[in-house]
């Protein structure tokens, strides 16, 4: 099963889409067949079709035995490992070139590298929060003028009939906004579906999920986002703020594009796995707090739901970046509404401010608010299993639930009779009379005609008697169904506030209802108040995060006395959900057959030791190797391996020599290009010495092997490979139990971890695939099942 | 409203004891104009007399500094006549001020009846807090500033926050001089309307929606645009108000709910569409398959028996 990293044509998207992935892609090209064993896995996917963007494979895992020569079919199902990701190289590699720059590098060039960290952080969140700000402009604008439009015909065709025109009008002008939005992502970009947050998560964790932080993504994820918004469809556009920030964390922290091909020569230090996660996560958290304007709250999301690895400093820096964000979006936001200088809008999402008397809640209402934590547990189990595959199928797809949406929510509209009298302040931004008296507008269509932001804000604050329980409940269904539908499309959009929503219409009907059944309810049964209550419950039900939520919630109503309600009850949702199902996250970095690590080992998994888990045999290197020998092995298929144990040859043994170092693939391929031959170095003395910076210049997409040519002659060379492996890889014996084995991967971020025996001879290697298939199911301890997506 | 009353009791009384060397006499003229206030509930008899008293004081007055205070205060810390007299002033306004308010409150007609009042009453405020008197004398400090309760600018900023709350000065010229082209033009309309609906009162309601429809809507119209320009105030609102709820409530001339059948089969075949489309890529593409692969393992070891062994 060879299949290649041939450039041609894998479909340039690949899967992604909710819940299965397309697949297609292996295969193809395989025209080439390698060697010995190893299935690869990486090259596959996500390529799109350019030579320069293969990444590399890594991994060994799966060496296949080549007896199989048929694999097994299975339908996809979320137990399972696709081969397609690799993992990141978090641990440093410490050859002689890093220790050579090391000692070069003066004092000063530490605490320039350390301030120009903070500077990267600065810019991090400088931009996000301009992103943010261009979001949020934009689906103002473009949803101001859509709603306009639609108002002004309904208004027109209320009195002279045809609103079935309106109708038709409204969801026209959903489906083509929508179909702009799921054009770009079906065709263009894929992974820009959804809101980014599996995928971000996943590469905090150290998997390598193509393309995630590409520049064409980030344009796509935007301009995805405000279509879809716009477009009315049942999403929020605070989720994809994550994945943007990690994207413009991972293009600043660089210095450099690949994708515009320009390289501005600055940060270069930073080209490396390492350090870019570090950057990563605190475009993640920047993210976070410019859609909510909670910078704390962004702080702790990145050490929830991210990063893997941290530490004081971090934290800090990525405090700033948050902040500084934050700042950007409302410096920005106030220049936009005419009020600079005026900094109260700190996130994509208002709240607004709760304000004393509807703040005020009491120690008996304490039960309540748990019990409304374990309603919001999550209903999202509802995927719609997904047929289609074909990008042109996914548009259609899109622009349909986007006609939909607009037909239902304007049936909602036209049947309601519930007539409320407009407000003072005019809180409803397009108010639609339709039926009511004159001077009083449909409450249905506040909820239904608007932003879903606005929706969440009215129904926090608008007065408790705004809209009647029919209205509520309704609202609550279709939106949950809408919503559910809407999850698995192919658009950018995230779940965040389509979750709030939900929780606040069902939090807001709790509350009306507790007023009507107790006499002197009204007194404190303010319905805003369990709009906030169910809203946090909905939004904890689904994604399972806790105290990270708890302090954005908090932030976003910038109200700390609801800590503890909101605490309390996003504790119980999560209780609840966990007993029935995994967060959304969870559930989606499954159906992509992710190698993620948990936390912790699985429980009672101790009886397994390294000896079970690790791949064996291992392709092996010599220190100084044929060149021949190292070309044959990297283009070797089922090698999939990405690092290789260097090994000293113990002369006239038969047995596995002993280890001696660990080379990745990438530095081979690098050294390959560079033609590092003892022969060649050894006939012109002038040559330059390899440099650290030669690998840096190649990261992150170093090319394929089939791009690297090599003579017949250079075959003949020999490669001294002292000087660039990692001398001490980290190694452990073959008795080592899982859990201790998982330990050393989760804390250091190990990519390849050797196996050895007492006399140091490498008996196998441990990568993450090895680790991360086995999960505790209902039936004890299973193992996932490696596949090619 | 409560608090500016009970004050306004406490100033009129304060007046009336640093006063009454003045006002000997005057009593007669003040009960008769006290009965105009009898509206004011909590007004005191006592102190309205005195209020009524002051027209004696005109603002251009000059200062009699000879005539010397009751109190036994050295000179510079009591209050000068002067300032007595601007504060007299500005009591005797006040209560013209808030005598017309209360009979404008329902149905609101507080801006076109009051502005002229207000309009005094914003001047007297204005000569007590500016700087500069006759011989350089400031009032502001002794009376807006003088102790902690600031009763004058209480009093005043409850009128004020009145004022701007109900948005009068949409409606009224700056300076307070008349009813802006606007609220005539408005008001006019409005009439136009309440004629049309006194005259098909009576009998058939449909007759009338049908007959003052064209005058109602110019009226909406008209108001929605004011509304845009931001040029209303409470008495348009109030009114138009009115007339939307005898429009839509009392006679019933709401747009009926006609069209839904139209409006039930679009959205059906909407709903219907998407059923189409999942049908049919469900019938035309099957299940991506996946290939499984069977890693690599020492081999040596089987008698542990893994799991993977079970599995596969």
């Amino acid at each position: 099963m060879a299949n290649i990293t041939k450039k041609v044509s894998w479909s340039s998207r690949a899967d992604e889409s909710g819940a299965t992935g397309e697949g297609t892609p292996l295969l193809n090209g395989s025209e080439q067949p390698r060697h010995s064993r190893q299935l690869s896995e990486g090259r596959s996917i996500f390529q799109i079709g350019r030579l320069s963007t293969v990444d590399l494979e890594e991994e060994i895992t799966s060496e296949e035995d080549s007896l199989r020569g048929r694999p097994k079919e299975i339908p996809h199902n979320e137990k399972l490992l696709s081969l397609k990701f690799e993992s990141l190289d978090y641990d440093n590699i410490e050859n002689q070139l890093f220790l050579e720059e090391e000692r070069r590098m003066s004092y000063m060039g530490f605490r320039c590298l350390e301030i120009s960290r903070w500077v990267v952080c600065g810019l991090i969140g400088f931009l996000t929060g301009l992103i943010a700000c261009f979001i949020d402009i934009a689906v103002e604008e473009l949803a101001g003028f859509k709603y306009q439009v639609v108002k002004e015909n309904i208004e027109k065709f209320t009195e002279v009939g045809g609103l079935s025109i309106s109708l038709i009008l409204w969801a026209v002008l959903n489906s083509a906004i929508v179909m702009i939005g799921a054009i770009i992502v079906a065709f263009f970009e894929p992974i820009a579906a959804g809101s980014g947050i599996p995928q971000i998560k996943c590469y905090l964790n150290g998997v390598k999920i193509p393309r995630v932080v590409r520049l064409k993504t980030l344009v796509v994820k935007v301009c995805g986002v405000i279509c879809s918004v716009v477009g009315g469809l049942a999403v929020g556009k605070e989720g994809p703020m994550i994945h943007s920030g990690a994207v413009v964390a991972a293009g600043v922290s660089q210095g450099r594009s690949t994708s515009l091909k320009r390289d501005f020569k600055i940060f270069e230090y930073f080209r490396r796995d390492t350090e870019k996660r570090d950057f990563v996560s605190a475009g993640a958290a920047a993210g976070v707090s410019a859609a909510f304007g909670a910078p704390v709250g962004g702080v702790l999301f990145s050490l929830e739901e991210g990063a893997s690895f941290w530490n004081q400093m971090l934290t800090w820096r990525i405090f700033f970046a948050s902040m500084i964000s934050t700042f950007t979006l409302n410096f920005f936001l106030s220049i936009y509404h005419n009020k600079t200088g005026d900094l109260s809008s700190p996130g994509l999402i208002n709240f607004g401010r709760f304000e004393s008397d509807s703040v005020a809640y009491n120690l008996y209402e304490i039960p309540l608010f748990i019990a409304m934590g374990a309603i919001g547990k999550s209903y999202f189990i509802l995927f719609f299993t997904r047929y289609v595959h074909r990008p042109c199928l996914q548009v259609m797809e899109a622009m349909l639930v986007a006609a939909v949406t607009a037909t239902v929510s304007f049936t909602m509209i036209y049947f309601s009779n519930d007539c409320q009298p407009l407000g003072p302040e005019h809180t409803e931004e397009y108010p639609l009379q339709l039926f009511c008296a004159d001077g009083e507008y449909n409450s249905m269509a506040t909820a239904f005609f608007n932003t879903p932001e606005r929706s969440v804000r009215s129904l926090f604050h608008n007065q408790p008697d705004t809209y009647n329980p029919l209205t509520l409940g309704l609202f609550t269904l279709t939106y949950f169904f809408l919503a559910c539908w809407t999850y698995g499309l192919a658009v950018s959009a995230g779940v965040f506030i389509p979750s709030l929503l939900i929780g606040a219409a069902w939090g807001r009907l709790f509350g009306r209802l507790l007023a009507a059944i107790t006499s002197s309810g009204s007194i404190w049964a303010d319905p805003g108040k369990y709009a906030l209550i169910g809203a946090a419950a909905q939004l904890g039900g689904i994604v399972r995060m806790t105290l990270s939520l708890t302090v954005i919630m908090v932030e976003a109503t910038g109200n700390v006395t609801y800590g503890l309600p909101i605490m309390l009850v996003l504790m119980t949702a999560k209780i609840v959900g966990d007993y029935f199902v995994e967060g959304l996250y969870d559930i989606h970095i499954k159906l992509q057959s992710v190698p993620f690590l948990h936390w912790e080992a699985p429980a009672t998994s101790h009886w397994l030791t390294a000896r079970e888990v690790m791949s064996s045999p291992v392709t092996c290197l010599n220190r100084i190797e044929k060149v021949g020998t190292i070309v044959d092995t990297l283009s070797n298929t089922s090698t999939n391996h990405n690092g290789f144990p260097v090994v000293v040859q113990v002369t006239g043994s038969d047995e596995p020599a002993k280890l001696c170092g660990l080379i990745l693939r990438s530095q081979l391929i690098v050294l390959l290009k560079h033609k590092v031959f003892v022969e060649l170095a050894r006939s012109r003395l002038t040559q330059r010495k390899l440099q650290l910076k030669d690998f840096r210049d190649a990261y992150p997409r170093f090319p394929p092997i089939q791009s690297i040519h090599v003579s017949q002659d250079e075959r003949e060379c020999m490669m001294d490979l002292t000087e660039f492996m990692n001398a001490t890889p980290y190694t452990v014996p073959q008795e080592t139990s899982l859990p201790r084995v998982f330990k050393l991967f989760r804390a250091l971020g190990l990519r390849h971890l050797v196996v050895v025996d007492d006399e140091n001879r490498v008996v196998g290697l441990v990568t993450r695939k090895d680790l991360a298939r086995y999960h505790l199911g209902k039936h004890g301890l299973e193992e996932l099942q490696l596949a090619q997506t | 409203m409560s608090l500016s009353k009970s004050s306004l009791s406490l100033l009129l009384f304060i007046l009336n004891m640093s006063t009454i060397a003045l006002s000997d006499g005057l009593n007669l003229t003040a009960l008769h104009s006290a009965d105009k206030l009898k509206q004011i509930p909590s007004l005191n008899r006592a102190a309205a007399a005195v209020v009524v008293n002051s027209p004696m004081f005109k603002p251009a007055v000059e200062p009699i500094f000879s005539l010397n205070l009751l109190s036994s205060f050295p000179e510079d810390l009591e209050i000068s006549d002067y300032c007595k007299e601007l504060l007299n002033i500005f009591g005797q306004r006040y209560v013209a001020y808030v005598s017309c308010l209360v009979p404008a409150a329902r149905p609101v007609t507080v801006c076109q009846k009051c502005f002229s009042s207000f309009g005094s009453l914003r001047e007297a405020y204005a000569n007590i807090s500016s700087e500069s008197g006759p011989g350089n004398v400031s009032c502001s400090e002794s009376l807006l500033r003088g102790d902690r309760l600031m009763v004058v600018n209480q009093l005043n900023t409850s009128l004020e926050e009145l004022w701007t709350s109900s948005a009068c000065d949409n409606c009224v010229t700056k300076g307070l001089q008349r009813l802006t082209n606007d609220t005539l033009y408005f008001m006019n309309t409005l009439n136009q309307t309440d004629d049309c609906f006194d005259k098909y009162r009576q009998g058939n309601h449909t007759e009338l929606c049908k007959n003052c429809k064209s005058t109602y809507q110019e009226l909406n119209e008209l108001y929605g645009r004011m509304e845009k320009n931001q040029t209303m105030c409470i008495d348009i609102e109030d009114s138009m108000n009115m007339t939307r709820r005898l429009w839509s409530k009392y006679y019933n001339c709401s747009v009926p709910r006609e069209e839904t059948v139209p409006v039930i089969a679009v959205s059906s075949f909407m709903l219907f569409l998407p059923i189409i489309f999942y049908l049919s890529s469900f019938l035309h593409s099957e299940q991506k398959k996946r290939k499984l692969i069977h890693p690599k393992r020492a081999k040596s070891y089987t008698s542990l028996m893994n799991i993977q062994d079970k599995l596969g």
